[in-house]
């Protein structure tokens, strides 16, 4: 009970955040600001900070009846200018060929003028907006999705959530949208919420309604952690310099980004949600107090002081020492094969293996499915012992080599399952930041956990660590 | 007995009055402590307050409950059937509160079918108190989804009637009217939960896997 107590102190509760953080520091004013989407807007853009671009607004009846629907592009979202939680929220991702007014939602599903027409009637009356009030709606661009965030978001734009205190950014973390949530990165509303290492915006833990810990993305393998938020310092930075301008002392800045136009800013909160800490592992309490009080003249000051601070702990500092990164046992890895063709798969980092072995459907699906064919009708000996092996190798080569252009060599395999003759390709791995010029055999690993295995040969770069 | 109290009395101050009204700071101070300490959230501190003493207006507590459960039911069926029509706020209110007071009616028939002669008798001041329940109801599931209403109005429930039994325990009452004064301790009371700013109960529990993972 006594460490249950002494843990828990440097949570920060509803109490403490309302009393200690948001009174003190976030004013009426600056409040205000923050309700309001389009008023936040346009100060973010004023001070030359992106956010996504105002298509047009409706502020009443008048308005809606004279509205020139043919101005709107394909593809747009309609807000509540003073909607919470996602509500109300109208995505369409591009106008139906041939119909006149009849737009596409993400599910599929049609939305026609009269549909629109409602909604926006809903949103001016108030239906949206905290207590009621009469609202005004706007379009705005919809944000293209990152190729890294493809496979994780169901449906919408994942979003970055920054807590920013005092000009640190003190704690972070990914939103995912999910089936549940309906495309929505709420997570009130069922997207899974992913905590963010400071120093290198790689993912840490994650958390699933309300208190679930999960590893893998629900209803799929794909690992959470260990996803590299590209532009993180960029967005670090936006994020202090959007409180410097907003007056909002505590802050939680809400960035998106956008496949074309890189991190924009979604919204700007001055009651930021408690549940980022379980999403991190970690309390809030006790990062804003190292925070409080210390004097940080600049935006950049403040960003390497939340880097330094509140992310790294002990892997970046070996690679500072070695030179080479830190990877684990199964890692993301990056294939890029033939004409641009590139996949990504969880491999497993395998310092028994010499060379690189990738799967068949993997091997298809950047380029080599031609290999596959060729391979599979040369007849192969089934029965040789080690000694022969050299020979067989040998007479493949004369005989068929030449005979495709890809394959670069054949190898013989030995494993715990036997023997196999397998084609060699060259191919490049990515992984974290290095790029390598590989030579992989392709193998039919279908019954095996991971499609590939990374071999000694392309990890002289990394320092592996076994947990 | 009192002096404060007797001077009340003997101009005219029902004794019924008077204890309501003592007894009104102890029951709002324990909603605020359920609140800040404990976590308990129920519909802010006026419907649960005011539901405590449409609780011990009826005769029973169980028909108090059974009435509030009713227009909660409804409330939430209701809003099923409504949501197709996309009606605005106030008019959508306003069919929700007639057809919950039907159902209130017939529940109260049902009652008299049944020889629970309790339930219609009634007084008319509770009932109305818990049938306009509902707008509150369709403002937070508005506000934070059918869900959280449902959990919020059950722990107004929760906290009505602890309420309602604090409020009935003679010993206490007896106790006010003797020392009325006492009730203003709840003052200094408030001022120290207005400034607590440690971890509610309810907290303990929803951040339990920070608190284990350390």
């Amino acid at each position: 009970m006594t460490t249950l107590f002494k843990n828990s102190r440097k949570i920060l509760g509803m109490n403490a955040r309302n009393l200690k953080f948001i009174r003190p520091n976030n004013l009426r004013r600056a409040k205000r600001l923050a309700d309001d989407k389009l008023s936040s807007k346009q100060m973010l853009k004023k001070a030359d900070l992106p956010v996504p671009g105002l298509i047009a607004k409706i502020g009443n009846l008048d308005e809606l009846e004279n509205f020139d629907w043919s101005a709107l592009p394909g593809s747009w979202v309609l807000k509540p200018n003073r909607g919470f939680g996602g509500e109300g929220i109208l995505v369409v991702y591009g106008k139906k060929k041939g119909a006149e007014n009849i737009w596409i939602k993400a599910d599929g599903s049609l939305v026609s003028l009269d549909d629109i027409k409602t909604h926006i009637t809903n949103i001016v009356d108030g239906s949206f907006s905290l207590s009621g009030v009469p609202d005004v709606a706007f379009f705005e661009e919809r944000l293209k999705l990152l190729k890294l965030f493809k496979p994780y978001a169901f449906k919408g734009v994942p979003d970055i959530r920054i807590v920013v205190f005092n000009k640190v950014p003190v704690m972070a973390m990914l939103r995912l949208p999910t089936r549940e949530s309906d495309g929505k990165a709420n997570l009130q509303q069922g997207a899974v919420g992913v905590g963010v290492d400071m120093a290198t915006g790689v993912t840490t833990t994650a958390v699933y309604r309300k208190n679930t810990i999960v590893e893998y993305l629900p209803g799929t393998r794909l690992i959470l952690s260990g996803i590299r938020i590209p532009h993180w310092k960029d967005i670090l930075m936006m994020a202090v310099k959007a409180q410097e301008v907003s007056g909002l002392g505590f802050l939680g800045a809400d960035v998106a980004i956008d496949g074309e136009r890189g991190p924009v800013f979604l919204e700007l909160n001055a009651r930021p949600g408690l549940s980022i800490q379980i999403a991190n592992l970690d309390g809030l309490l006790g990062r804003l107090e190292r925070v409080e009080g210390l004097k940080i003249k600049t935006a950049e000051k403040g960003v390497a002081v939340g880097m330094n601070l509140f992310g790294g702990e002990i892997e970046e500092e070996i690679e500072d020492i070695s030179g080479k990164r830190m990877i684990g046992t199964v890692e993301k890895v990056k294939l890029f094969g033939k004409n641009g063709n590139e996949v990504e798969v969880e491999a497993k980092i395998d310092t028994g293996a010499e060379y690189t072995s990738i799967d068949q459907e993997i091997a298809k699906k950047i380029g080599f499915s031609s290999v596959i064919e060729y391979f599979e009708k040369i007849d192969l000996p089934e029965d040789f012992s080690r000694e022969g092996g050299k020979q067989i190798l040998d007479d493949l080569r004369k005989k068929y080599l030449a005979g495709h252009d890809d394959i670069v060599d054949f190898d013989i395999v030995y494993s715990a399952s036997g023997r196999t003759i397998r084609p060699n390709v060259k191919i490049k791995l990515a992984l974290g930041e290095e790029e390598i010029s590989s030579k992989a055999n392709i193998a039919k690993r279908v019954n095996l956990k991971y499609p590939a295995i990374i071999g000694k040969r392309d990890l002289k770069k990394f320092l592996i660590e076994v947990k | 007995m009192n002096q404060f109290v007797q001077l009340a009395l003997s101009n005219g101050v029902p004794l019924d009055t008077l204890i309501l009204v003592l007894l009104l700071p102890i029951i709002v101070t324990m909603i605020a402590f359920f609140r800040q300490v404990i976590g308990i959230k129920a519909f802010g501190i006026y419907t649960p307050a005011i539901i405590t003493f449409a609780f011990l207006a009826t005769n029973e507590i169980r028909y108090g409950i059974a009435i509030f459960v009713t227009v909660i039911a409804m409330g939430t069926f209701i809003r099923y059937l409504l949501k197709q029509f996309r009606l605005l706020y106030l008019p959508r209110v306003a069919i929700m509160i007639t057809i919950v007071g039907f159902s209130i009616l017939i529940l109260l028939i049902i009652g008299g079918i049944y020889n629970r002669t309790g339930l219609a008798s009634v007084s008319i001041f509770p009932i109305l108190i818990m049938i306009t329940l509902v707008e509150k109801f369709v403002a937070v599931q508005i506000e934070k989804g059918g869900r959280a209403a449902l959990i919020l109005a059950f722990e107004t429930l929760l906290i009505s009637v602890i309420g309602y039994y604090i409020a009935s325990w003679t010993a206490l009452i007896g106790f006010v009217l003797n020392y009325p004064w006492v009730t203003l301790l709840t003052i200094p009371a408030n001022i120290f939960l207005g400034k607590w700013t440690g971890l509610r109960l309810s907290e303990y529990f929803r951040f339990r896997e920070i608190i284990k993972s350390k």
